[in-house]
């Protein structure tokens, strides 16, 4: 997708978003309609006007487009990001030790990196330094099984 | 004295040690930046003492602003932006053999730009937190939109200035999301439960100013090979050139005033500092070819933005720059709110974090001499160990402040959506000084109509209120014509 056309759906977005908050100030109730109504109304027409101003200057602009470079290596880019809902996906059952020991490595690997040992000894120092520091000195409560 | 005592207590030494040495890692290592490293450890300090808290992270905000220098010099990497100004003469110096002068003379600028500035932060802070004191609802509102108009002033080529208004108002409006103070009703919070106390902007933070370089690094089309082949090169002993003092005090000088000006970061503060350095030495300096004053006044420069960038923090709760803004979200988190009370009820917190700082630069002194060009390895560091092992404690640093994985999925949509944000030109500073004034300007901005009566008169009253109208648009105006040329030139 080109820079211009992103930039213009996600300032037509931020109108439609304006208008919403705006309109959605008349459900506030008693004292907030005087108060944090005005304000959200505040935001929300801020908010549409300057997106107009810049809509209508993006719509003037007449520099050429170019194509926007947004992840570079999608592949790696998405593989992180999956990797990171993943890792959130099993925090709450498995806590932070084993879904860090598996997402450390596989993130490595994923990004270009191959040598075994030191990826190994990597991992098993960031869990180490994480317990040391994070569970027995900071008393972090980590959820999960604990160790 | 007795603030002095709890700086000197063993624990304290400890803290501002470990964070100073931290910080200067963090700031060797290409790719992380001081407000990276302060955005991602704030959580962590939850649960430790506040004044210990605090002092970790304001070494780690010292060290980390020299560290960027010795890769600068040494490898013609700069560990952080801020370093750019002085790897153009460092790393010449390294390819001469005189690296290790110019070390010395990065690390004795970094030390005397930094306690310049901390000893500004301590004279001047409660002096202007005392004027606070006459602050009411009225004026607190419009603190905050001083806060947003002095961030939005750093709008350039890359982040114009509707764009940065933009998203300021962006972060204010995510802000609103959660429990209406006024009516005690819930507002936008489509049934979350999750979302009835807000959105806590530390899980934003972490987002946005650290998770979001690592997608950066995880997504780079060509993988910056670096040059070592200086780092080996023998290394002569040189004493320090004579005259270069000038320039250090140059550096602290101008680094001090630009990071008391808000928006203005410790980039901006090493090139001006860079630039006058030049002019100052005329022809007879060999610019541009290894000159050791551009080194001593860049250095100077950035790390004399830190105790200026706390001046407006600590005393207004306007962030000088993106790590006074991680930082501020410290105090905050330990309730401790910037303004006069820092100085007057939390006294006890805030002097301490002052004169750690003064430690902290006694600490990246010695590391400095000792064992810099050690450090510089640390860029070396492959980014596929790096991307994985920074992106794990992001994932635990946003889970630990709420002990909530909702958070860590709001940190995952912040740093995704703050990409395409930043790829397009807003600034993500403002966003985040949106989420983090928003609260504050709604509060004012409610109990000033109140009292106003439901009139916004009361904005506009008293005379703190004008001289605050005048500087918000002293601030805004600049950036403003400078946008309004720019588009006619076209």
């Amino acid at each position: 997708m080109s820079r211009n056309i992103l930039d213009r759906l996600l300032l037509a977005g931020f109108i439609g978003l304006a208008v919403l908050l705006y309109l959605s100030t008349a459900d506030y109730s008693g004292i907030a309609q005087k108060t944090s109504a005005k304000y959200v109304r505040f935001l929300a027409v801020s908010f549409g006007g300057l997106g107009a101003i810049q809509l209508l200057l993006s719509l003037r602009n007449r520099a050429a487009d170019e194509r926007l470079d947004l992840f570079g290596r999608a592949g790696r880019f998405f593989g992180l990001l999956a990797g990171l809902v993943a890792f959130a996906l099993a925090f709450e059952p498995l806590g932070f030790f084993i879904p860090a020991a598996v997402f450390i490595p596989v993130i490595a690997v994923l990004l270009g990196y191959r040598n075994p040992v030191v990826i190994g000894l990597s991992t098993a120092g960031v869990l180490a330094a994480v317990w040391l520091i994070f569970v027995q000195l900071l008393s972090v409560n980590l959820p999960g099984p604990s160790f | 004295m007795d603030y002095i005592a709890i700086v000197l207590m063993p624990a304290s030494l400890l803290a501002i040690a470990i964070g100073t040495v931290a910080g200067v890692v963090i700031g060797a290592m290409p790719g992380l930046t001081a407000t990276m490293a302060v955005g991602l450890l704030v959580p962590f300090t939850y649960t430790m003492d506040p004044v210990l808290g605090l002092m970790l992270l304001g070494g780690i905000y010292a060290g980390a602003m020299y560290g960027g220098s010795i890769p600068a010099i040494l490898l013609n990497t700069p560990g952080t932006p801020a370093a750019v100004a002085t790897a153009l003469e460092g790393y010449a110096m390294s390819r001469e053999g005189r690296g290790r002068l110019a070390l010395k003379v990065s690390v004795v600028a970094s030390f005397m730009g930094g306690l310049i500035s901390a000893v500004v932060l301590l004279m001047f802070a409660p002096l202007l937190a005392q004027q606070a004191l006459a602050f009411g609802p009225a004026e607190t509102f419009l603190l905050a939109l001083m806060g947003l108009a002095g961030i939005v002033s750093i709008a350039d080529e890359d982040t114009s200035l509707i764009k940065a208004l933009l998203a300021g108002v962006l972060g204010m409006i995510i802000a609103v999301i959660g429990t209406d103070a006024m009516s005690g009703s819930l507002r936008y919070t489509f049934g979350s439960v999750e979302l009835i106390d807000g959105i806590d902007f530390m899980p934003a933070l972490i987002g946005l100013f650290s998770m979001i370089q690592m997608l950066e690094i995880a997504g780079q089309r060509h993988a910056t090979t670096i040059d070592a082949s200086a780092l080996e090169r023998s290394q002569k002993s040189e004493p320090m050139p004579k005259g270069i003092g000038r320039y250090m005090a140059l550096g602290s000088g101008t680094g001090t005033v630009v990071g008391i000006l808000p928006g203005e970061g410790a980039t901006i503060a090493a090139f001006l500092s860079y630039n006058f350095a030049k002019r100052l030495a005329g022809a007879k300096a060999r610019f541009g070819k290894g000159a050791p004053e551009g080194v001593a006044a860049a250095e100077a420069g950035n790390n004399g933005c830190v105790g200026g960038s706390l001046v407006p923090t600590l005393t207004l709760g306007i962030p000088g720059n993106s790590v006074a803004a991680a930082l501020m979200g410290a105090f905050i988190i330990h309730g401790m709110i910037p303004g006069p009370d820092l100085f007057t009820i939390h006294a006890d917190k805030t002097y301490p974090f002052i004169y750690s700082l003064f430690i902290a630069n006694a600490v990246f002194l010695i590391v400095g001499i000792s064992v810099a060009p050690y450090l510089a390895r640390i860029a070396l560091i492959p980014p596929a160990i790096m991307v994985p092992v920074i992106s794990a404690f992001a994932v635990l640093g946003s889970y630990a402040l709420n002990q909530s994985t909702f958070d860590v999925y709001l940190m995952i949509g912040f740093a995704f959506f703050g990409l395409i944000l930043k790829k397009l030109g807003y600034s993500l500073e403002a966003l985040i000084l949106g989420l983090i004034l928003g609260p504050i300007a709604e509060g004012g901005f409610s109990q000033g109509m109140i009292i106003g009566k439901g009139s916004p008169a009361i904005f506009f009253e008293s005379n703190i209120a004008k001289v605050m109208w005048v500087i918000i648009l002293g601030l805004l105006t600049p950036p403003l014509l400078a946008h309004l040329r720019r588009m006619l030139r076209k």
